[in-house]
Parts: structure tokens; sequence; C-alpha cells
């Protein structure tokens, strides 16, 4: 079975305690999400999300506070704006909208977050894997470069 | 006659020393214009009106305000007076240091800087348009054509209609090929009024994550953060798109995101001096 690979950026206030919560509250979230703690929804910009899916995310999911609980007060103000306007911008570029998903999971929702996150692995794993991740066409039959290796400068030498 | 107006208009402006600087048109070679800055009366004969004055001139205020204390004539065609309405709002330029020449416009023709524009055929942003003169200017050369609804059969359309259509597959591998010409010059930022940063984001030293190489997977990474960063500032002036050496078609992404802030938004850049809504917090109603 396909098993998709989820990027989850949790807010470190509501969502990130709230998928602790599920897990001390033994409720079982798929183990294909990965979660990244970000100190707001507000902070993941779009390139983050862009880089996720570059990288070979099969989906990324986005968690923030409910509208009015910000720790921010409106960060999450501005993720509800942004999140559906970049999802059409990656649609008309080739992901399908369903790879994207915010919502909102306060600090006492655990079973909310295992919920959405067994939703969202469901959608994902239906749709397959990731084409968004498609190979470099240019740099293709380049051979890779090898990182050049760091000098160590020691202290007090 | 519109040449003559300006000339005359900007040699009394400068005789009055109401402004130190007047931004405008002139002749450039291949039958194009080009860019002029004019600070003394005996140049303002080189000042021209014609419709390949393509340029968006409003790229140079911010850098020609910093430069000089005294007021800044700029001559502006209808669409670009949208741009001074989104610095405004955003308070990137002082509107009372400006004193703007507004051009009554019947539409730019097609061609760019690398060719001749002798298609005869309007540009697509121009069929599209509904202005004939600026949304705000404090002298009005010329007023009196009217706006015809043109049928807009450019190539350009039946790609976008062609886009719109077609499957996700179909998409990324269009848009992978658009990507991957890119070779990262950053004229289209450059040529942006409304990209201008201190430091750009792609080129930070601490933007590792966002990618800096010329690849494919970064260059698709710079541009649709290109185009996100102008949603609701965009006012589809394709300067990016006429400035790219390699064609890539960056005008689409613009358009894609416009229509886009007016369903979810109802938000039109430049119309009224408004801060793009989504660098705003929800209102009352969502």
């Amino acid at each position: 079975m396909f098993e998709p690979k989820i990027i989850a950026f949790l807010c470190t206030w509501c969502s990130y305690t709230g998928a602790d919560l599920a897990g001390t509250s033994r409720k079982s979230s798929p183990w294909n999400i990965r979660a990244i703690r970000t100190p707001c929804s507000g902070r993941v910009a779009p390139e983050l999300i862009i880089k996720a899916f570059s990288e070979g995310a099969d989906g990324v999911l986005v968690l923030g506070c409910h509208i009015g609980e910000c720790h921010y007060d409106s960060g999450n103000h501005r993720t509800a704006k942004r999140i559906p306007l970049l999802s059409s911008l990656l649609t008309i570029t080739g992901l399908e909208p369903e790879r994207l998903r915010l919502d909102w999971v306060s600090a006492s929702e655990g079973v909310r977050f295992s919920q959405i996150a067994q939703e969202f692995t469901e959608t994902v794993r239906e749709l397959g894997p990731c084409k968004w991740n498609a190979p470099d066409l240019f740099f293709a039959t380049q051979p890779e470069i090898v990182e050049a290796t760091e000098t160590k400068v020691e202290v007090g030498s | 006659m519109i040449t003559k107006k300006i000339q005359e208009y900007a040699s009394s402006l400068l005789a009055d020393q109401v402004v130190d600087c007047v931004i405008g048109y002139e002749v450039g070679p291949r039958r194009t214009t080009r860019p002029i800055f004019v600070d003394q009366q005996a140049d303002t004969d080189r000042l021209v009106w014609n419709q390949n004055c393509s340029h968006n001139l409003t790229v140079y205020l911010r850098q020609k305000l910093n430069d000089t204390e005294g007021r800044i004539g700029i001559v502006v065609k209808p669409c670009d007076s949208k741009t001074i309405n989104v610095l405004g709002a955003e308070n990137r330029i002082d509107r009372d240091r400006l004193h703007i020449i507004g051009i009554e416009c019947e539409g730019i023709l097609e061609g760019n800087v690398k060719q001749n524009a002798d298609s005869g055929e309007l540009q697509r942003r121009c069929l599209a348009c509904d202005l004939t003169e600026p949304l705000d200017m404090d002298y009005m050369i010329g007023g009196s054509i009217e706006r015809k609804n043109l049928p807009d059969n450019s190539t350009s359309n039946k790609l976008s209609r062609w886009l719109e259509k077609a499957t996700a597959d179909d998409r990324l591998e269009y848009w992978l090929s658009e990507f991957d010409r890119c070779i990262r010059c950053y004229a289209c930022r450059q040529a942006c009024p409304l990209c201008d940063c201190p430091t750009c984001l792609f080129e930070r030293e601490d933007s590792i994550w966002t990618g800096s190489s010329a690849t494919t997977k970064d260059n698709r990474s710079f541009h649709l953060g290109r185009a996100f960063h102008l949603a609701g500032r965009c006012i589809g002036c394709g300067e990016c798109q006429r400035a790219c050496p390699m064609d890539i078609n960056l005008g689409e992404l613009n358009r894609v995101l416009a229509r886009e802030m007016e369903e979810q938004f109802h938000h039109r850049a430049g119309y009224t001096v408004e801060l793009s809504p989504i660098t705003t917090i929800l209102g009352e109603g969502r």
C-alpha cells in the first residue's frame, strides 16, 4: 500500500500541544505525518509549503489556532487568507488542491487532531504519489557535486 | 499633438521650479521608446508619447524620490496610475511629492525590447483595459477618446484558456518547461515597480530554504514565490514578462492570482488606495 509522506506545520501554542494531547490520551494518529513545530501558523510562509512539495512531500497540512484564539492576536488571520490563495496558485501550476489542507486545532482538541490527521492521510493516499517533485529537467544529466569538506579552525591556536 | 503638450507642460513645470525632474519617454533605437529623466528645460524637447510607450515609469519613483528633496513630475498612463495607488497605500511613496501628468491612452502596441513594435496589435492587457484616463493625476493631457471593448484573440489568451481546461499533469509539464528556462537574472524583479524589498527574500544570505540555484525546482519556488508576493498588489502592467530574456509566461501567474483575489476577496489592485487584503486581518463578516 502507498504510504504518503505528509509534512504538518503545527502552531506551537495550539496544534502542536493538541498533537501532544492526542499522544498522551492514547489517540492514534498515522505515522505518515511529519510534524514541524512553528511559532505560529502565520509563520508558515508560502515558500516553505512550495519547498516541502518540491522536496518530495505528498501532502502538506497546516494547523493553527481557531480564529480569534491566536497567541499573536492575528497571525492565523493571515494564514486563513494566504493558504486558499496559495492553493489556487499551486493548482494552476499542476498540483491537486486536495494535497494542501488548512485547519484549526486547539490545544484541547487531541481527538480532533487525530481525526484530521487520519482523514488527510487517507485523502492523500487515494491521490497517490505526488508528481510535483519532478526530476530536474536541465540538470538531470549533470554529475552530483561533491560537497567541499570544511576545514576546522581551532579556537585559541 | 500629445507629445507637444507634454513637452510644453514639462517645460513650464521645470521653469516654474514646481518639480526637480520629469520622468517621461524618449525615442529609443529600433522604433522603441525608453525612459528619460529630464531635469533641464533644454531637454524637454526629447520627451515623446506614442503607442510604443510600454514602460511603467513608476518603477523609478522610489529611487528618484530618495535622491532629491524636491518634487518629481512623472508621465503616467492610466494603468500605471494604479501602481501609484498601491505604492501610496503601502506608504512607499509620498503622494505630495509627486506631480502626475496623466495621459489619455488608446492602448499600447504589442512588441518588446527585443523586437520592433510594428505588429500593429494591441497588448493583451490593453484589450482588457477599462481605463482611458489615470485614476489620480495633477494635470491631464488629452482625455477625449472612447474605450471600445475589443475581442481578445491573442495567442496568450488562447493559452490561458487551454491552461484552465488542461489536466494537472499537462499544467505541471507546461509550467516546468517554462521555469526550466529561467536563468535567474532577476530582470522580472527589477522591472517590477512593486517588487522592491531592500533585500530580496530569494537573495538573502540565510535564504537557503527558498532555494537560490538556477535549477528547475528552485526556479519554480522563486517564480511562485514572486507571484505570491504580488498577490493583490500586481496591477498587471506586464513589465516582468516584457523584461524576461527567456520569454517565461509570468503574466499568466499574475493574472491567475489577480482573478483569485477578485473571486475570494473582491479586490482589484490599484483601483483604490487600499492595501492588499492578504496583508490585513479578517473582517467582521468572515
